[in-house]
């Protein structure tokens, strides 16, 4: 199988530091950039655990790009997790911030139209709030029709929010964002909490991340160990969810998952500001927007999340590359 | 003096040429780039009119950076007034120069990054939806420091809307986008349906216009009759609103406009009154002002000096 090329447009963020791992971790995945955004932390701390994660896997050469420092038109909105801010440096050590001098926007519409001439159309992993996303499809006529599909951890559909009883965050943090990708035609793949909530993880799986040795599976075992994401009333069993990381297994393993084509939608004003409403059909309306995962084989994502983490040999340190086309 | 650094985000449209033209043989002005984007036409039409509008100006020194294809989120609207080809049916020769190659957006964060760093902060004379404006700002915020100020027309504080009841063509089509302009802090001179009322271009001073401005008489003539609204119940008599060449002006005679500063905010929410701008004249809301709206124009001062820049093609020959 050939490599698929990616970008990642992260907010990190504990599981999106997991995400970021196992696409390090999964020579499937032709990593192409990582693209920052404000999100659970604000830019500057969000950049610096993407780089500090990057780094702890000897992955400094993967370009980082800065991206928006707020939403679109709403006030910001900080994650639950808010309070990590950068991660402890006992248990990810610090790494120099690196972004290149390009904007996330800018990298992502270029990369997008370049990988579409090649023939090869990019595959976008969106785990933040989609504000870079929107601003880059409205960048050029072209950016929509180039990207491949993009395969987003957002929303809530049959479940309630986790940031707020009708939201989830990254749809809250930048509803109208979330409404230009959602209706950009570019073919979209949603894991909703609907289906992140389905995978749990526990003490179990951290000492086995940890009993593999490698530096990012004990930096990740170190950082859910210390900011619990545990919520028995909620989830009705011990564990917590690791949201973000269920994009990369999904372009692992699609077979893992249960889906359904659907259109979505989101609130953009009011009180419910950032509800994002999922119709399956064949009511009347436009045709289906999204294909949202419903399922997971817990026991599969677990055990491909801790054997690939756990496995993952850091790299010789790289030098960062010279940065193309932005000299 | 030296020339105050512009750049124009516009979407030619008949006004919109007016404004280019004057600017054009205004020294004061130091055009540095022209930034269209999809509003009184589609996209393509807005780009291919400012190129030629450069040409017929002897300007195609002038960058021209293509903005943004559509609105941030609403469906894209059109202009009603300016004709098949946003020039009023004029045909222009086709352009022999194209495009540049950067983007609007890029364009805006390369000048405005390095005005920020001179400290020769760029005027942005902005003729149309904000889009441009809008996504340059949330890529890089740090622009705004290269900004000396955003002098724009758009907006109906007192005066009806002349899209819909309540709103102005360029902040109706992209509301969001002013949303986000209005809550920059950058310093904001409007330019509102108020001010642009007060301007109105009339039949006889077209056959002046058209008796003064030597080489382009005849397409600038073209132009201003077709925009000749022939709604005297409204205007008050024959002609039409010089909208987008009131920013020109302002920026050469500021003397002849009054204003007023006040906080400004932008309907984004009710289908009934998008696009509204509301003026907080007597500071309801307990918020800074944000922008100087102009209440009152000098419009035989506006029109005189409109007629003596153009008539300089006359004295400008017909080499570019």
């Amino acid at each position: 199988m050939s490599r698929q090329p990616v970008i990642i447009d992260t907010d990190p963020g504990v599981d999106d530091a997991a995400a970021l791992l196992l696409a390090l971790a999964s020579p499937e995945i032709e990593l192409r950039g990582v693209s920052v955004v404000a999100g659970n932390v604000g830019l500057a701390a969000s950049l610096a655990n993407a780089c500090r994660i990057l780094a702890l896997a000897g992955r400094g050469d993967v370009p980082v790009l800065a991206g928006a420092a707020e939403p679109l038109c709403r006030s910001p909105v900080r994650g639950r997790h808010a309070r990590i801010g950068v991660f402890a440096e006992d248990i990810v050590p610090p790494a120099p911030a690196c972004p290149r001098p390009e904007p996330a926007a800018f990298f992502i519409a270029r990369q997008a139209l370049a990988a579409a001439a090649a023939g090869r159309p990019i595959t976008i992993c969106a785990i933040g709030p989609l504000t870079n996303i929107a601003l880059a499809l409205r960048l050029h006529p072209g950016v929509a029709g180039a990207i491949g599909r993009i395969v987003m951890m957002g929303g809530a559909f049959r479940v309630p929010g986790l940031r707020t009883p009708w939201a989830e965050y990254n749809v809250l943090a930048d509803p109208h964002a979330a409404q230009i990708v959602w209706q950009s035609g570019v073919p979209l793949v949603v894991l909703p909490l609907d289906v992140t909530q389905q995978a749990l993880f526990t003490e179990a799986e951290f000492s086995r991340l940890e009993a593999r040795g490698s530096a990012g599976g004990r930096a990740l075992a170190g950082l859910l160990r210390r900011y619990d994401r545990s919520d028995p009333a909620r989830y009705g069993r011990p564990g917590g969810p690791l949201h973000d990381p269920m994009t990369i297994a999904w372009l692992l393993r699609p077979d893992l998952f249960a889906g359904q084509p659907a259109t979505i939608g989101v609130t953009l004003d009011g009180p419910t500001a950032g509800q994002s409403w999922a119709d399956p059909g064949p009511a009347a309306g436009p045709a289906p927007n999204a294909l949202v995962m419903t399922g997971i084989d817990e026991a599969a994502y677990r055990h491909l999340l801790v054997e690939r983490i756990g496995g993952l040999a850091a790299a010789a340190p790289r030098a960062p590359a010279v940065a193309e086309g932005t000299a | 003096m030296p020339a105050t650094p512009i750049i124009i985000d516009c979407d030619p449209g008949i006004d919109d040429a007016i404004a280019l033209l004057t600017a054009f043989v205004s020294p004061e002005l130091d055009i540095l780039g022209i930034t269209p984007v999809a509003g009184n036409q589609p996209l393509p039409g807005t780009l291919r009119n400012a190129l030629q509008i450069c040409e017929l100006g002897g300007r195609s020194d002038i960058p021209v950076h293509p903005g943004c294809d559509r609105p941030l989120l609403r469906a894209p609207l059109h202009g009603q007034f300016h004709g098949r080809n946003g020039l009023g049916n004029t045909e222009l020769p086709p352009p022999a120069k194209s495009a540049e190659e950067t983007g609007a957006a890029q364009f805006l964060i390369d000048t405005l990054t390095h005005a920020a760093g001179t400290g020769r902060r760029v005027t942005l004379c902005c003729l149309a939806p904000l889009t441009n404006i809008a996504v340059a700002l949330r890529i890089r915020p740090a622009i705004a420091a290269g900004i000396a100020r955003i002098v724009m027309m758009g907006g109906a504080y007192r005066e009806p809307g002349n899209r819909t009841m309540t709103s102005e063509f360029n902040v109706l089509a992209d509301p969001h986008a002013a949303h986000i302009v209005f809550s920059s802090g950058i310093p904001i001179v409007a330019l509102a349906l108020d001010a642009t009322h007060q301007v109105i271009l009339r039949p006889e001073h077209v056959a002046d216009f058209v008796a003064t401005s030597g080489r382009i008489s005849e397409v600038l003539g073209a132009l201003m009759a077709f925009w000749d609204r022939n709604q005297p119940e409204r205007y008050g008599s024959r002609g039409g609103p010089l909208h987008d060449p009131l920013v020109i002006a302002w920026l050469l005679a500021p003397e002849l406009f009054e204003t007023r500063r006040a906080r400004v905010f932008v309907e984004t929410a009710s289908e009934l009154c998008m696009g509204q701008t509301i003026a907080d004249w007597y500071n309801k809301s307990g918020l800074e002002p944000n922008a100087d709206i102009v209440t009152r124009v000098d419009a035989p001062g506006v029109i005189g000096l409109l007629r003596d820049r153009l008539s300089r093609y006359a004295a400008r020959g017909t080499a570019a």
